[in-house]
Parts: C-alpha cells; sequence; structure tokens
C-alpha cells in the first residue's frame, strides 16, 4: 500500500486550532496521569521497600502513644531478635514552615548498622570518605549529643544546603524547648539510599539528645521511644519473634503491637484512606474522558474527508489509505500531545517533589512510566484513528464522491 | 464489436431507493473505439453518469459485461479494482475534486504515487502535465488561490498524469463560465487529437458536446440518438 505522508502532514497543518487544541488536552491528561500514577508508586514504594524481616514494634493503643525506653533491652533479649533502634518522629522545621523534612531520633549507631543494606554513609567528618565514612560519623555520633546525618537530597536542596560541620537550628512543632528556643544539630555525615524508594531527604539523630533534655527541663516532652524496629537473625522465625515480643508486653505499662516494616508501611498507606484507588480512579477518568475528546475530533475529521476518501479511490488508492490517513494523523496527535506531558511531567518533577515534601517522598517520574505514558498516548490515537476511519472501509467510491460535509 | 476499445455488452443496472427498485439501465449496449471523443447527453436520471462509474470500476453492475482496453471491468473484485483505475482511467469531475490542503503541483502528483516511477520522475511528469494545461506558473497555488477554470484544469492535470488509456469526465464544464468552459474543452479536445485519449464525457451543454467526435443521446437508459460530429459542426461550436 502506497501511504500519501505528504497529504496526511497537510491535513495536520491545516487545521491548527483544533489539532493544537487537542495536542494541549492529552499534554494535560498525560502530565495529569503521570502525576497520579507517580504518587500513587511513592505510596505503594515504601512498602516494596520495607524489610519482611524487619519488625516494627508499636504501642497496641495507637502509633501517637510512646513506648517506654525500658522496652528496647527486653526486646534484645527475645530470641530471635538481632538488634533494635528507637525510631520517633521529631517533626520540626527550618527557617520556615514550608522547610519541612522528615527527622527521627534514633540510636545512630544500631540504625547504621541495621541499615547497611538501604543507605549508605558517603561522608563522615572531616571529608573522610569510601569506607571509613561510617566508622568516622558513628564516632561523631560518639563525642556530639547533637549530631545528625543527612540524606543528600538535603545537602542538595537548595532552600536548605546543609553541609558537614553546619549546626542547624530547627524549630520544634512537637517537643518546645524551655528557653522557646530552636534545636541545634550538627551535621557530621551524609547518607545516600541504596534503594530507589528510600528518601534521601531525611534527617537522623541521637534520641537520647531528646531524652536527655527532657529529663533536664530543657525541653518539655516524655522520654520515650515512638517505636522500635527490630531487626531479627537470619532465618528467625519473624511471626514468632513478634508475638513473643507482645507476650512480654502484655501486662506491660504498654502493650505492644509487633508487626513487620512491610506491614507497617501499608498502615501508614491505609491510614490516608483507599487514596491509591481513589487517585487511580481519577485517572482513569482523566483517561476516559480524554479518549473521548480525542475520538471526537478525530470523528469531526472523518466526516469532513468522506468525499476525498472517493477522491481517493477514484485516484486508485485503496479504501484503507483513507483509515490509515486517520490513523496516522490520531497517532501523531496523540504522541505529540503525550510527549508534550511527559516532558511536563519530567520537568516538574523536581518542583513537585519539593511541593509534596515528606508527605509522599517517593515522587519519581520514571523510565518505565515514560514508557507506559508513550504506549498510552499511541493506544489512544490508534484507538481514535480507528473508530473514525474504520467506516471508510464501508463506502464505495461513488457513494463517497456523492458526500458534502 | 469485439475489436472496440470501451464494451459494454447488456448491461442492467438497479438502483434501490426507499424500498423501490430503479432500473437505470436494461441489456444495454455500447461500443467505443480507442481514441474516440465521445459526448454523452440526456436528461438527468437518464444513465449517463452510471455509464461513466461503470466504464471507470467506480460501480458495479447487476448483469452484463464492461470491457475497457481488453480488461474486464464488470468482473474485477472490489479488491483489484482501484490498481485498476489508477493505471487506466483518468477523471475529471464536474466540481473538480481537488484536495484543498495540497497544492496543485502535489494534487498532480498524489495519483502518481501509485506508479512505480521514483520521486523525482513523478515531479517531472506532474511538471509536464501541469505543462500541458498551461498552469506551470500556478503549481504552488492551492485550489482556494485558482479560479474555477484553472482549478478544472488542474483536475485535468490529475487524471492525465499517469497517462491512462481513457479519460472519464462527468459535466466538466458544469460549474465553469463560458470562456473557462471553452479553455477546459479546448485542452480535452488536444488530448484526443495530439495524444490520442480516449474520453468519454457528460455534458447538459449542446456546445460543449459539439467539442466531441461522437454524441450519444440517451433517454431512460436507451440510446436514442448516436451520431458523429462532423469537423464543420466542430468548429462552430
Amino acid at each position: 500500500m502506497r501511504f500519501p505522508f505528504r497529504l496526511a502532514l497537510r491535513h495536520l497543518l491545516a487545521r491548527k486550532t483544533r489539532n493544537g487544541l487537542t495536542v494541549v488536552a492529552i499534554s494535560v491528561a498525560v502530565f495529569l496521569l503521570c502525576f497520579l500514577i507517580a504518587i500513587v508508586q511513592g505510596l505503594e514504594a515504601s512498602v516494596r521497600s520495607a524489610s519482611a524481616t524487619r519488625l516494627v514494634t508499636q504501642s497496641a493503643v495507637s502509633l501517637f502513644v510512646s513506648l517506654p525506653i525500658s522496652y528496647q533491652h527486653k526486646i534484645d533479649s527475645v530470641d530471635g531478635v538481632y538488634l533494635s533502634t528507637k525510631f520517633r518522629w521529631f517533626g520540626a522545621y527550618y527557617q520556615d514552615q514550608e522547610n519541612f523534612f522528615a527527622q527521627f531520633a534514633v540510636d545512630p549507631n544500631r540504625f547504621l548498622d541495621m541499615y547497611t543494606k538501604d543507605i549508605e554513609i558517603i561522608e563522615g567528618p572531616g571529608g573522610i570518605t569510601g569506607p571509613e565514612a561510617k566508622a568516622a560519623v558513628q564516632k561523631a555520633f560518639d563525642s556530639d549529643r547533637r549530631a545528625a546525618i543527612i540524606g543528600i537530597g538535603l545537602r542538595d536542596d537548595e532552600r536548605y544546603g546543609f553541609r558537614i560541620g553546619d549546626t542547624v537550628p530547627l524549630i520544634p512543632l512537637l517537643y518546645p524547648r524551655a528557653d522557646g528556643g530552636a534545636w541545634d544539630f550538627v551535621i557530621v555525615g551524609y547518607y545516600r539510599p541504596l534503594k530507589d524508594r528510600i528518601p534521601d531527604t531525611t534527617m537522623y539523630f541521637r534520641a537520647d539528645y531528646l531524652n536527655e533534655a527532657f529529663e533536664s527541663g530543657e525541653a518539655y516532652g516524655d522520654i520515650a521511644a515512638g517505636v522500635y524496629y527490630v531487626n531479627t537473625l537470619e532465618n528467625a522465625p519473624v511471626e514468632q519473634v513478634a508475638q513473643e515480643i507482645d507476650e512480654m508486653f502484655a501486662n506491660g505499662p504498654q502493650r505492644t503491637q509487633t508487626i513487620t516494616e512491610a506491614a507497617f508501611a501499608s498502615f501508614f498507606i491505609s491510614a490516608m484512606g483507599n487514596l491509591p484507588l481513589f487517585l487511580g480512579t481519577i485517572g482513569g477518568a482523566v483517561l476516559f474522558s480524554i479518549f473521548f475528546s480525542v475520538v471526537n475530533t478525530m470523528m469531526i475529521s472523518g466526516r469532513q474527508r468522506i468525499q476525498e476518501a472517493g477522491i481517493l479511490q477514484a485516484l486508485g488508492f485503496r479504501p484503507i489509505t483513507s483509515t490509515m490517513l486517520l490513523i496516522f494523523e490520531g497517532l501523531l496527535i496523540s504522541l505529540i500531545g503525550g510527549g508534550c506531558g511527559i516532558v511536563l511531567a519530567v520537568t516538574t518533577e523536581r518542583p513537585i517533589m519539593q511541593m509534596l515534601g515528606q508527605s509522599i517522598s517517593n515522587y519519581h517520574i520514571t523510565p518505565d512510566l515514560v514508557l507506559l505514558a508513550v504506549a498510552i498516548s499511541s493506544i489512544l490515537g490508534i484507538v481514535a484513528g480507528l473508530a473514525a476511519g474504520l467506516p471508510f472501509l464501508r463506502y464505495r467510491p461513488t457513494e463517497a464522491l456523492r458526500s458534502f460535509e | 464489436m469485439t475489436d472496440a476499445f470501451i464494451v459494454l455488452e447488456k448491461v442492467c443496472k438497479s438502483y434501490s431507493r426507499g424500498g423501490e427498485t430503479l432500473h437505470v439501465l436494461d441489456e444495454f449496449n455500447l461500443s467505443i473505439p480507442e481514441s474516440d471523443f465521445v459526448a454523452l447527453m440526456g436528461p438527468s436520471g437518464s444513465g449517463k453518469t452510471t455509464i461513466l462509474n461503470l466504464v471507470g470500476g467506480l460501480d458495479s453492475c447487476d448483469s452484463g459485461l464492461v470491457r475497457v482496453a481488453g480488461a474486464p471491468v464488470s468482473e474485477m473484485s472490489r479488491r483489484d479494482l482501484p490498481a485498476w483505475r489508477s493505471r487506466h482511467v483518468g477523471f475529471v469531475f464536474q466540481s473538480f475534486n481537488l484536495l484543498p490542503v495540497l497544492t496543485a503541483h502535489e494534487n498532480v502528483m498524489l495519483p502518481l504515487q501509485l506508479t512505480p516511477l521514483s520521486g523525482s520522475e513523478r515531479r517531472k511528469q506532474a511538471d509536464f502535465a501541469l505543462d500541458i494545461v498551461g498552469l506551470s506558473g500556478r503549481a504552488s497555488h492551492r485550489p482556494a488561490q485558482l479560479s474555477g477554470g484553472e482549478e478544472q484544469r488542474v483536475a485535468i492535470a490529475r487524471a492525465i498524469a499517469t497517462d491512462p488509456d481513457v479519460i472519464i469526465a462527468d459535466e466538466p464544464t458544469g460549474d465553469l463560465d463560458r470562456k473557462s468552459a471553452d479553455g477546459v474543452l479546448e485542452i480535452l479536445s488536444r488530448l484526443n487529437s495530439e495524444l490520442g485519449k480516449t474520453i468519454l464525457m457528460v455534458t447538459h451543454d449542446p456546445l460543449a458536446a459539439k467539442k466531441a467526435l461522437r454524441l450519444l443521446e440517451l433517454d431512460k437508459g436507451v440510446l436514442i440518438e448516436d451520431r458523429q460530429i462532423d469537423e464543420q459542426q466542430r468548429e462552430g461550436a
């Protein structure tokens, strides 16, 4: 089949306004689709990156109820437990409330030993890099109770630009200081996530910095741990270990609920309601409506081309040529629109990540997502072109030539 | 009769309209030799355009035989007809039927895409066709930028671009003023006399009909007149 490419391109350029508006509509729809899918993937990523052999012990009453610090050595004594660390949400901001990132009070040396497969210390005090960086950071943690490590995202974000050696004042939202001032932290190292879905914009600092301040009356808060993260020994029966921990505290001041890290991450997502389903539904609706919009555009084009189909047949082209012209046109419009939407999604990735902040820390326009958007755009164009072009296969040349739009 | 270039033998054609069957041609016979220029006249509904469509392979007959340049057009499948049309028939329509998004040159190039010619050969052929109809200077103009007469001349250039055996013209001067119509008829006459093209033209215009070599008059699907037009009549037209 000889395909009249020039005619196809001329048709595209002949109706600039209509085709341009359709391209804009597809761009917006594809951008929205990428945005929504990236959010859903971001939410689900925390579950995927979570370890199934790491446990989280939290209060059985609520996540917002703290656990006593005395629980830690009891947890460590349970058979199958390798190591545990306190994990407490700090909730403070830098200079302005919009400059908010996650901070956790942990047992730093235990934390670094537990997360060797998840994060890597890439630089410690004095510019130490490589394998020695971790030891240097652990030493710094031991020598300064204000010591903290940050992800490279916080180093690279121009709003923060924290560097090793900087003293960073954070204004508390949950734990005010008696003098009404900020909490000071000293940056002693940078970490880099080893898994795609682990955020690089978190700060970890010493839990005893908090607890000692509460004890001395420098700040207001309870001496406690938020939750305990517990690494189990290799091949340990994880469920049994969890059960033993909970049984141990069944009659304690706080009953506990111990679940896997993955289940804990799922719990956070479900706490937001069924957000993935909600966002997926919106994405589906966007796709559905834009599909009909493109089909409508192509159908209008198709109706205006019946006579042209007759002319082409009289000249010797087969009826399928007219169908292919519309498919080509639909495909090109959709791909241009989809391409613009993808470019928009990619170029706005960083600002959107900053806008979403820690609420959805894994917002990424991945290559897979780009491919999906290209595939959706292509299918959209082909189906719209087919819907408009299939009737041409039925027309006899004389019928088509008699048609006037 | 078998040596004729265009042959219609016992051709029947009917249409269904609103539940009624309209018999347009009933065992119709016609024979046209090669390089003839035939004008078909007659009132509306007499079957003129139906004959053009059957000869051009745009429509199929209910029964009978249509043969053009030895090819049994009435026996060809719907799949084979487009390729045959592209090689053997050139169409000129009353309303020109140029594609408005293409320039005059691109319109003429369009049927050449179906030939095995290379890109440069196609461009040369299109230039030559436009030159024949005297529109080389308007090659880059779109149909909307041309007069009616010029549009029809571009349509003729498109019809002859592939060097077809037969040119089928359905009221080619119907939408034109006298002067433009004369120009178009002059070109058709030259195509017949100088290039030997067989032309089958439907017209309501007696002056246009006199430019042909032969006049056929139809009424209700029946040939009521078939006469040669002599030189004197043609010159007086």
